[in-house]
């Protein structure tokens, strides 16, 4: 094991998550591992629907696992009865997306962020309103609004809440879905400065799900790439954003608008490398995931699974041509350019 | 010169509320050319919306709403005249798409049918001939199989598969102007890519002018030459796209660009948010609206509106500093660009 998994406070196995759907039985997380260290970020990205929340819930126990383990600091969350899992749990947290829907209407502020310690036993009366304090402090809720209903708050200040819930109790690891998304622009700013202070102050290791790919780059450490219930692309957030390997990575960031002047351009790039339609998860591709969409598909492709190819550090690829690829050996296939 | 193809003049637009009125939209004019293609930008809430909706009188019978001003589309005032012209106007020489196509399409009909519909209404044509435009309309728009496509239901559309139903629905009738609200807001960055190129290769072969409202400076780069920033229902600040990344002048563009993260950045230290928030009564007031927020206000941003004042060519900017901060940014280069 690399020093890296010897420090990790959260460690996934080959996570496996099925749905029975109206359709059909759907692997909605086919084959997940990840390592996540203190004080570090893992960013998650992918197109609606690859998994990502899916794998967030199932890191969180709130959704079985068909197959593969999910350790905290050396627990296997798997092998625990309910009640130890409970107990277990205020050591990972969750911060969601629509801070207003996840809020009790009723609750005040300061009852709202006391809830988790009172749900877990933390503490007695005394300790548990100082650590409230602190809580509100630390994700900057002034005072004021201590005794506000979620409905007399901006939404800002409802996703502060929503984070101060869940640091309150002191976890290792925050897991945070789509926690800006719902949020206006400069709204968002904040909150995201909020995360990265938090992170540094507390040492949180953080898993960091979001659809804006320049919000993940500013935040993470670390980046995978999630497509139809498998990570194609992991690394550093530099590997992959600068680097990336695997077709389907470059496609995504080709796909960012940027306040550009090459902007349309780049977009031009984007239609060439993320071809037609996802495919349904009823049906997936045998072989590469990917290779529907992708330009540079051969029969192998549709033949053969591509197993993750470890590339220096931590950077790993799963395309059977990403070397090829990158030494301008293998050119897309004509057939399906379109334009 | 011939006449501008849209010229909204001093358009204002109050809402009556229970809790007072609101002046969601506050003295804006511009203009637009046939083939331009125009970003707005702001926070929620600075009054995007309800400034495309005023250009076609687009509300509920609910809304207690007063609208000023002129919108000469063509040059005939569409604030003035009656509802049912204004009624082949929608969807007809103007199309619109919005954030979410479910609202705007009939879950009950087949999208086919409903484009169809469309032709014979605004362009007079026969069942036949409007049923196979529609599919020839859906496969513009890149839609694979467009004849059994056209048969469905919207319900069975991905996302970004229904949002070009809805730009199909809306160039029908080859429309001289397309207002597109959050075209793609609620897309991945995938399909929002297909769909930008999609508006920007319609706008060039249909010489159809494109009013492309978002809060993402990146979707204006990469779809609009020009580019408008409201605060509070007014206009801040109008350049070129090039010229405003060049050279924002506003203090609030300047605050806009400065608080999202830019892709191509690594971790640069903490974001700029801008402090404190849009006003929620709009404008209206006798002040720089922005004020409140603004680093640089003083006296007279508290007492009096700031003019639009030329700072370069097709270059405006609604400050009271805006000649003196034109200044240092040519001699400065990009001021939003610099860390503090
Ligand atoms: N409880 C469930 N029952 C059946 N199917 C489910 C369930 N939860 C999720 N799915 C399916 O699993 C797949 C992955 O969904 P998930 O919500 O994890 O995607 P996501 O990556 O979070 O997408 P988004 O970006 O839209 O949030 C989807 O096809 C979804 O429809
Ligand atoms: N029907 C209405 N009745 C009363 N006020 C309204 C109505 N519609 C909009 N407003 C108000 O008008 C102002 C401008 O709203 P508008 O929808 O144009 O904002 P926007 O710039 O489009 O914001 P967003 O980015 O959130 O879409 C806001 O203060 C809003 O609350
Ligand atoms: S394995 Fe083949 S189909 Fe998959 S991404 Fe690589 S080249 Fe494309
Ligand atoms: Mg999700
Ligand atoms: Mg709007």
């Amino acid at each position: 094991m690399s020093a890296a998994a010897a420090r990790a406070v959260l460690e996934v196995s080959d996570a496996v998550v099925e749905f029975d759907t109206d359709g059909g039985r759907i692997t909605a997380v086919d084959g997940v591992s990840l390592q996540l260290s203190t004080g570090e970020t893992l960013g998650l990205v992918g197109e609606s629907g690859c998994g990502k929340s899916t794998l967030a819930r199932a890191i969180l126990q709130l959704v079985p696992m068909q197959q593969g383990s999910v350790r905290l600091e050396d627990t296997d969350l798997g092998s625990l009865s309910p009640r130890e899992l409970r107990r277990m749990r205020h050591r990972i947290q969750m911060v969601f997306q629509d801070p207003r829907g996840s809020l009790d209407p009723r609750m005040s502020v300061t009852a709202l962020i006391g809830e988790p310690l009172r749900v877990h036993g933390i503490g007695d009366r005394a300790s548990r309103a100082r650590e409230v304090a602190e809580a509100m402090e630390l994700v900057g809720l002034p005072a004021l609004v201590a005794d506000r209903l979620p409905s007399e708050l901006s939404g800002g200040q409802q996703q502060r809440v929503g984070i101060a819930r869940a640091i309150v109790t002191d976890p290792a690891v925050l897991v945070c879905d789509e926690p800006v998304s719902a949020l206006d622009v400069s709204i968002q700013a904040q909150i995201i400065n909020v995360l990265d202070e938090l992170r540094d102050t507390l040492n949180l290791a953080m898993l960091f799900i979001a659809h804006d790919l320049s919000v993940v780059r500013h935040l993470s450490d670390r980046v995978a790439v999630m497509y139809l219930g498998q990570f194609v692309e992991t690394g550093t957030a530099s590997e992959v954003f600068t680097e990336p390997r695997h077709p389907y990575t470059q496609g995504l960031i080709t796909s960012v608008p940027r306040a550009d002047t090459e902007s349309a351009a780049r977009l031009q790039t984007a239609r060439r490398l993320v071809l037609g339609e996802l495919p349904s998860l009823l049906d997936p591709p045998s072989g590469c995931r990917y290779r529907t969409r992708c330009p540079y598909a051969t029969d192998r492709c549709a033949d053969v699974e591509p197993p993750p190819d470890l590339l220096d550090g931590h950077h790993a690829v799963r395309c059977h041509h990403h070397r090829a690829i990158t030494a301008g050996e293998h050119q897309p296939s004509s057939k399906s350019m379109r334009g | 010169m011939s006449l501008p193809l849209l010229e909204v003049d001093d358009l204002h637009v109050t809402f009556n509320t229970a809790s007072g009125p609101v002046h969601a939209v506050d003295g804006v004019s511009f203009t637009m050319e046939s083939g331009d293609s125009l970003g707005v930008v702001g926070e929620s809430g600075s009054g995007k919306s309800v400034t495309a909706r005023a250009l076609l009188r687009l509300f509920a019978i609910t809304d207690d709403v007063r609208i000023a001003g002129s919108v000469r589309f063509d040059g005939v005032d569409l604030l003035r005249i009656d509802e049912r012209k204004l009624r082949d106007v929608r969807g007809g020489q103007i199309g619109m798409i919005f954030q979410d196509p479910l609202t705007s399409l009939n879950p009950l009909m087949a999208v086919g049918e409903q484009i169809a519909e469309s032709l014979r209404l605004h362009r007079g044509m026969g069942r036949s001939e409007a049923a196979a435009e529609a599919v020839e309309l859906l496969g513009r728009v890149g839609i694979a199989d467009p004849e059994r496509r056209a048969t469905e239901l919207p319900n069975s559309f991905s996302g970004g598969m229904r949002q070009r139903v809805m730009i199909s629905l809306a160039i029908a009738c080859r429309p001289r102007l397309l207002i597109a609200d959050e075209p793609t807001t609620a897309l991945d960055v995938t399909v929002q890519a297909e769909i930008l190129l999609l508006l920007d290769e319609l706008r060039r072969s249909e010489q159809m002018a494109l009013m492309l409202i978002t809060h993402d400076f990146g979707v204006v780069a990469a779809t609009c030459e020009d580019v408008q920033v409201m605060y509070a229902g007014r206009l801040v600040e109008k350049a070129s796209m090039v010229h405003l990344f060049d050279r924002a002048n506003h203090p609030y563009t300047e605050g806009l660009l400065r608080l999202v993260p830019r892709f191509e950045d690594a971790h640069t230290g903490r974001l700029h948010p801008i402090a404190g928030q849009p006003p929620i009564t709009g404008g209206g007031g006798s002040s720089c609206a922005f004020a409140p927020r603004c680093s640089h206000a003083f006296d007279r941003c508290r007492s009096e509106v700031p003019p639009e004042v030329a700072v370069g060519p097709q270059h405006l900017s609604a400050c009271w500093l805006a000649a003196e901060r034109a200044k240092d940014a040519t001699e400065a280069g990009r001021p939003w660009k610099r860390d503090p």
